[in-house]
């Protein structure tokens, strides 16, 4: 009985993407709005199609997720240590939080300029852009999640022998895991939006950088096909890679049922 | 705070081990913006080695905060607390390791993984990784839960969790087990059960323990003494010998009338709220 209306939810929702497609489509057929301003699903379809055919699309996408992997690694390492010391010292949690929240109110956008100063064109600042933008939330969740381990796990750990130095480790850091993992996962999102910005600007080869190619082309469907193809690699990563371990560790650890 | 005449420290621990845990005039203020509360008045209580206590009273009355004492989780405000004769640290150890309530069980390692933590940190065990699991096992056996020493520990039940919880704080060895309120979240079939098993696990050990509950039929079914507690500021009211084999069980005829012996102490107070617990 309870799966039921699970299933039923998952047809609604793909009744609504079909319905949406139809709708695109449909409108398309009215001829409000000329085809090279607003192309149909199919057009954009075959102009994808088009630049996989000629070697321009696979490349960018592995660039730009090779870039997400480096600079995403190191932006997650450095948010993890931060975040640690901000979780187990109040005055680094006072100073580096407030900083740290007000950095955030910065569209990821925004650091690009700043990077095109520092590093000219060159990769480096696509890390820069990718770090700046994921590194605050990390380690916001991160000492968030430490502050608030339940503080049984902490005083087991202490009655069972643990010595001081090795509480991070051993309790501190598993303990604060679930949040961790929800903080990596938004940063993921975030460091997603910088390297796409990063790409439009200062970059030959990215999905931004496809995206800037269709804008000065006059191209509509390939402006919306790498829209559409940047929105289905975020979702890949973020629902069902993060997504998953993040549901996974929720349930062991107790705090989700899993049904 | 150390200013008793050694020589009666001295003859105290000159019975052949007998003492275990030796409390003299603890006290315990916290601080509070109005006035400091005292939680704990002067209390003093030796426990025997081998023997099981069981402290009751009603909540709030300071049992826990004296086992978090003991536990090392709190700082004296006056007095001493000696474990075989040495004053304890004032840190927390597995010498005296206290089950909590929630049995709070590490859910990023499996149930073996759990058992065996505390011998992590114990000189003969540091470096020897087969040692550690061949006693995790040993235990994971006495609780009658060694086919499940891979499962991770959501996939177990209630009762369970507390028999995991149970082998992992018997594992380190420890001098003086303290409890915080047995079992409180289980269902009344489950917790009956895991009483006795508890008790013969008690008397195979020999384990040295001191629990805290407010319900009487708890204490008597697993205290050897029950000491009973008043609060405000929390001090003892009475002390209770319960001389019944082992096991007992809790829904035992002669354990509900221990019980209301038990009950009857904290009831001759004005105070108590009438037919909380019987």
């Amino acid at each position: 009985m309870k799966r039921n209306p699970e299933r039923r939810l998952k047809y609604y929702v793909l009744g609504f993407y079909l319905l949406l497609l139809a709708g695109w489509q449909l409108f398309f057929g009215l001829n409000l709005i000329p085809d090279y301003l607003f192309p149909s699903p199919a057009l954009v379809g075959e102009r994808l199609w088009d630049l996989g055919a000629d070697g321009l699309l696979w490349p960018s996408i592995e660039a730009t997720l090779t870039r997400m992997a480096i600079g995403f690694g190191i932006s997650a390492g450095i948010g993890l240590v931060v975040g640690l010391f901000m979780g187990m010292n109040r005055i680094i949690n006072g100073c580096l939080g407030s900083l740290f929240l007000g950095l955030q109110t910065l569209p990821t956008a925004a650091w690009v300029p700043i990077s095109l100063l520092l590093f000219g064109l060159s990769d480096r600042g696509v890390y820069f852009v990718i770090i700046m933008s994921s590194v605050a939330a990390i380690a916001i969740a991160t000492s968030h999640g430490i502050l608030h381990i339940p503080p049984m796990y902490l005083r087991a750990g202490r009655t069972l022998g643990t010595p001081r130095y090795a509480m991070p480790l051993r309790v501190i850091l598993p303990a604060a895991f679930p949040s961790i993992v929800t903080g990596i996962k938004l940063g993921w999102t975030l460091g997603w939006h910088g390297a796409v910005s990063a790409e439009l600007i200062k970059s030959s080869v990215g999905l931004g950088y496809l995206l800037q190619m269709g804008r000065e082309l006059n191209d509509a469907s390939q402006v919306l096909g790498i829209m559409l193809l940047t929105i289905l690699f975020g979702l890949l990563l973020d629902r069902f890679l993060f997504g998953l371990v993040e549901r996974r560790i929720r349930i062991r650890w107790g705090l989700e049922q899993n049904n | 705070m150390d200013a008793l005449p050694v020589s009666k420290v001295a003859a105290e621990r000159s019975g052949p081990g007998l003492v275990k845990l030796q409390l003299r005039g603890v006290t315990k203020n916290f601080e509070s913006k109005a006035q400091p509360v005292q939680a704990l008045q002067a209390i003093d209580l030796q426990i025997n080695e081998g023997e099981c206590v069981v402290l009751f009273g009603p909540s709030g009355c300071g049992k826990s905060t004296l086992l978090n004492l003991i536990a090392g989780f709190e700082t004296l405000t006056a007095g001493e607390i000696r474990l075989d004769g040495q004053p304890v640290r004032n840190e927390p150890g597995s010498d005296r390791l206290m089950l909590f309530q929630e049995h709070a069980l590490f859910p990023w390692l499996n149930v073996l993984d759990n058992v065996m933590y505390g011998l992590r940190w114990q000189r003969p065990y540091r470096f020897r990784l087969r040692a550690r699991r061949r006693k995790a096992m040993d235990l994971l056996r006495m609780v009658h839960l060694e086919e499940f020493a891979r499962s991770a520990v959501h996939e177990l039940s209630g009762g369970m969790k507390q028999r995991v919880a149970l082998a992992r704080a018997l594992a380190p060895d420890p001098q003086l087990l303290l409890i915080d309120e047995p079992f409180p979240a289980l269902d009344a079939l489950v917790r009956a059960k895991l009483y006795i098993e508890l008790q013969e696990i008690l008397v195979r050990t020999r384990k040295t323990i001191l629990a805290v509950t407010h319900d009487p039929r708890e204490a008597a079914c697993l205290g050897d003494r029950v000491i009973v507690f008043t609060g405000r500021p929390g001090r003892i009211k009475a002390e209770l010998k319960v001389d019944l084999p082992r096991p007992r069980d809790i829904n035992q005829r002669e354990v509900a009338e221990h019980a209301s012996r038990i009950n009857s102490q904290l009831e001759s107070e004005h105070e108590t709220e009438p037919g909380a617990t019987t």
